[in-house]
């Protein structure tokens, strides 16, 4: 039945019987779990618990420019406006219940990993308080250059992953299956590598995809991972990709591909369309970012299911070094012939954007390509200066075809 | 060098340290070691022979720190980057950087660039408290930092050093109690501003001096029964520029107790002598109060605060608000309704390192207490 279905039918399929599940799981006796983007959901998977990502719901209110609304509400409750929006937007909806969706179930229980930001672990409490309901810290140290200082880090997660367990049993009053997380941590592991394969697409050229693709396709692995719909998504998905490579299609078409730019940071998600026109329109394509990358993971399955859980959540680019971020990106230049970067510094999100005036440093050094560097915020509107923000792209653009950079691949 | 000071020397020194440190490391011959707030165990690093220093923001201008941390980061955070990359980096040998939100994680990775060739660690405390694995991770962090440092010095770590050197510690702790206890029951004794200049100076400067000095300030106090003040307690991390001190102090203002990271924080949970050093170490994070990236329930926070101001018998909650500090943002509008549902009176101090111009505190300061003392808020 699936393999009849587009991944765009599918995608919205798996969805639809995702949420329809989550606002049913109390009849269904589940418990609704709110957890981060990147946090060990397998475990939630595995021993029945929905898992909600409230950042997910948060994207599609900014996306659909409810940022400055719901925000506003929020700043009327005492919370300052530079909080991360998606936070104070999620805030903003549950005091009004605007929402674009139709919304998103009520916790039972928090999940909050740190690896991807301390806001998440913050903005949970600040929900759990109002349900007295219990927040689970999966705390992950920084994956700190010290090889054997990154063995006790592991060991460290691996023990509050075991106190997660017994935490899950405690509120559910169940038992968690270990063979049950072994199935689990094989649809993760499989759909992991599928939507890397996705991602690494972009090295064609032209590229049949661009960042928004990847922004779009990367929904399904952030919410269904550890199971098989998730897999078959993927699949659907790389199957349609590489028949447009095939076919030599591109996001542009191959003579006009002229620059095949990185991005940092989260998009601006209520500029994700224009964004891609009017880089078109340049002939620039964005190829990928760290950002996209988060949820390829690589799970090792011939290891205890903790302890690939723990060393693959320790290691999130949100939770590296600059040193080792700067590596990462490094790698996606040469891989997929990248000859331009947008710097994204992102307001909202401090985890991933005090690190970007160093990373720009490093690897306009490393790279010889200029950096367009620009601020605003990913889903806060009063941020976003538009007229500044066209100007620094033409003017970068301008730079870009001055120095000759046109279709040059990216030095290491 | 610091055995002798009288409180106005203390008071100086408190406001810009560094000079002090520079002549007393050129005439001891010992390395300097920074680390910015919270809970390095300093023990540890002062048993080497070194001079844990808690780096604490600088009034001198931001210059370079702007173009590695932006305006929306916090804002202490700016002050002491700006401080190693200026003014005092050549003064250290080294630097054990805790990491406790997002801002302290990425400044330990921007410091160690910037200074590759100085000793540059990171003290990963766990940002949960309340599980069997925090304290196993405690304890694996001050087992890494002593091996690191051993690593760095090419030396074994003593155990009777460290000892020693908790000791030394619990002293200063101690006699720093006391004088809080003075300057609680005999307001105007010892000012605001004296006080907390006490409590920075203990952790920035050689103890082993240092203590002398206070003991001496002790014996020589001469207890005023001074009245009309108005007994307060300070929330918050830390409290920046100390002429935020002179303010209460002209209003008759006396803080009679606080949660300070750099205040009574810094006081709790003195290690054990009788054990083993490292699990005391351990313990002693536990024994600590709230401090808002590593504990996860604000209700604790309130409920320690709802505490002091009881035992205290203080008349109001002065809660000190670190500008662009994401972790106080996140926790303050709960914890302030659930202040004012008690009916406790409440003011927030918003403050920022850097900050020159004090008027907008004083202003809203002094209204304030004025309608504190005249018993509507």
């Amino acid at each position: 039945m699936n393999d009849k279905l587009t991944s765009k039918q599918l995608s919205k399929k798996i969805t639809d019987e995702y949420m329809e599940d989550a606002f049913h799981a109390h009849d269904n006796n589940k418990l609704v779990g709110y957890t981060t983007a990147i946090s060990p959901v397998e475990i939630f998977v595995a021993h029945d618990i929905v898992p909600i990502y409230p950042e997910n719901h948060a994207v599609a209110n900014l996306t659909a420019k409810k940022g400055v609304e719901l925000c506003s509400v929020v700043e009327g409750m005492g919370y300052t406006s530079h909080l991360c929006a998606y936070a104070r937007s999620d805030l903003g909806y549950r005091k009004t219940g605007v929402t674009v969706t139709r919304g998103i179930p009520d916790p039972d229980l928090f999940l909050a990993c740190n690896a991807q930001c301390f806001t998440l672990t913050k903005w949970f409490q600040v929900l759990a308080r109002r349900g007295d309901l219990p927040v689970f810290v999966f705390d992950t140290p920084e994956h700190i250059l010290d090889k054997n200082a990154r063995k006790e880090i592991v060991k460290y997660c691996v023990l509050q992953l075991k106190e997660l367990i017994s935490f899950l049993e405690k509120v559910t009053k169940r038992k968690f299956d270990y063979d049950r997380l072994k199935e689990v941590m094989k649809y993760s592991a499989a759909s992991s590598i599928l939507y890397k394969k996705f991602l690494d697409m972009a090295q064609y050229k032209p590229s049949p995809i661009s960042i928004f693709d990847a922004l779009i396709g990367m929904a399904i692995a952030v919410y269904r991972r550890g199971t098989q719909e998730c897999v078959d998504y993927y699949q659907t998905l790389c199957d349609e990709i590489q028949a447009k490579v095939d076919q030599g299609i591109g996001v542009l078409p191959k003579d006009q591909e002229k620059y095949r730019l990185y991005w940092e940071n989260l998009p601006v998600w209520f500029k994700f369309s224009d964004h891609a026109k009017l880089l078109g329109s340049y002939g620039g394509v964005i190829l990928t970012s760290l950002y996209v990358h988060a949820w390829s993971f690589d799970f090792d399955l011939n290891k205890d299911p903790l302890e690939t859980l723990a060393e693959n959540y320790v290691n999130r680019f949100s939770n590296s070094t600059i040193e080792d971020r700067a590596d990462m990106a490094m790698d996606l230049f040469k891989k997929y012939s990248m000859n331009g970067m947008i710097m994204f510094m992102n307001r909202s999100c401090k985890a991933v954007s005090f690190a970007v005036p160093t990373l720009k440093d490093i690897l306009t050094k490393r790279t010889g390509i200029p950096a367009l560097v620009f601020e605003s915020d990913m889903g806060d509107q009063r941020f976003y200066a538009e007229s500044q923000v066209r100007t620094r792209i033409e003017a970068y653009f301008e730079t870009l075809d001055r120095l000759g950079l046109a279709q040059k691949t990216a030095a290491a | 060098m610091w055995e002798s000071l009288n409180l106005k020397d203390v008071v100086a020194l408190a406001r810009d340290p560094y000079p002090s440190i520079r002549q007393w490391a050129r005439d001891t011959g010992k390395k300097v070691v920074g680390s910015t707030i919270a809970d390095v165990p300093e023990e540890v690093i002062y048993a080497f022979d070194l001079l844990p220093v808690t780096i604490l923001g600088t009034h001198k201008p931001l210059k370079k720190a702007p173009s590695h941390l932006p305006d929306n980061a916090c804002s202490l955070a700016r002050s002491n980057l700006e401080l190693a990359l200026s003014y005092e980096g050549d003064l250290f040998s080294g630097f054990v950087l805790p990491q406790v939100c997002d801002t302290t994680q990425h400044l330990s990775d921007i410091w160690r660039i910037n200074f590759p060739d100085k000793f540059v660690t990171s003290y990963l405390a766990p940002r949960q408290a309340d599980r069997p694995s925090a304290r196993y991770w405690v304890k694996e962090e001050i087992e890494r930092l002593i091996d690191s440092l051993s690593g760095w010095l090419g030396k074994k770590l003593d155990n009777g050093a460290l000892m020693s050197s908790i000791a030394l510690h619990n002293e200063n702790k101690a006699i720093l109690k006391e004088l809080y206890e003075i300057k609680r029951n005999f307001p105007g004794t010892i000012t605001n501003k004296q006080f907390f200049a006490m409590m920075k100076v203990s952790q920035q400067v050689d103890k082993a001096e240092f203590n002398k000095s206070l003991k001496a300030i002790k014996d020589g106090l001469k207890m005023k029964k001074s009245k009309n003040y108005t007994d307060v307690i300070m929330v918050g991390i830390t409290c920046d520029p100390p002429e935020i001190f002179d303010i209460f102090d002209d209003l008759r203002v006396n803080i009679v107790g606080d949660t300070l990271v750099t205040g009574t924080r810094y006081l709790q949970g003195a290690p054990a002598l009788n054990g083993d050093a490292i699990d005391a170490l351990a313990d002693r994070h536990f024994k600590r109060g709230f401090f808002s990236p590593i504990h996860d329930n604000v209700y604790k926070n309130f409920e320690e605060v709802r505490q002091l101001y009881k035992e205290t018998k203080a008349k109001a909650v002065i809660y000190v608000h670190i500008e662009f500090c994401e972790s106080q943002e996140y926790d303050l509008p709960d914890l302030k309704d659930m202040i004012k549902k008690e009916g406790i009176p409440i003011h927030v101090l918003d403050t920022e390192y850097q900050t020159t111009s004090l008027s907008h505190v004083l202003t809203r300061a002094q209204a304030f207490f004025e309608s504190l003392k005249g018993g509507s808020l």
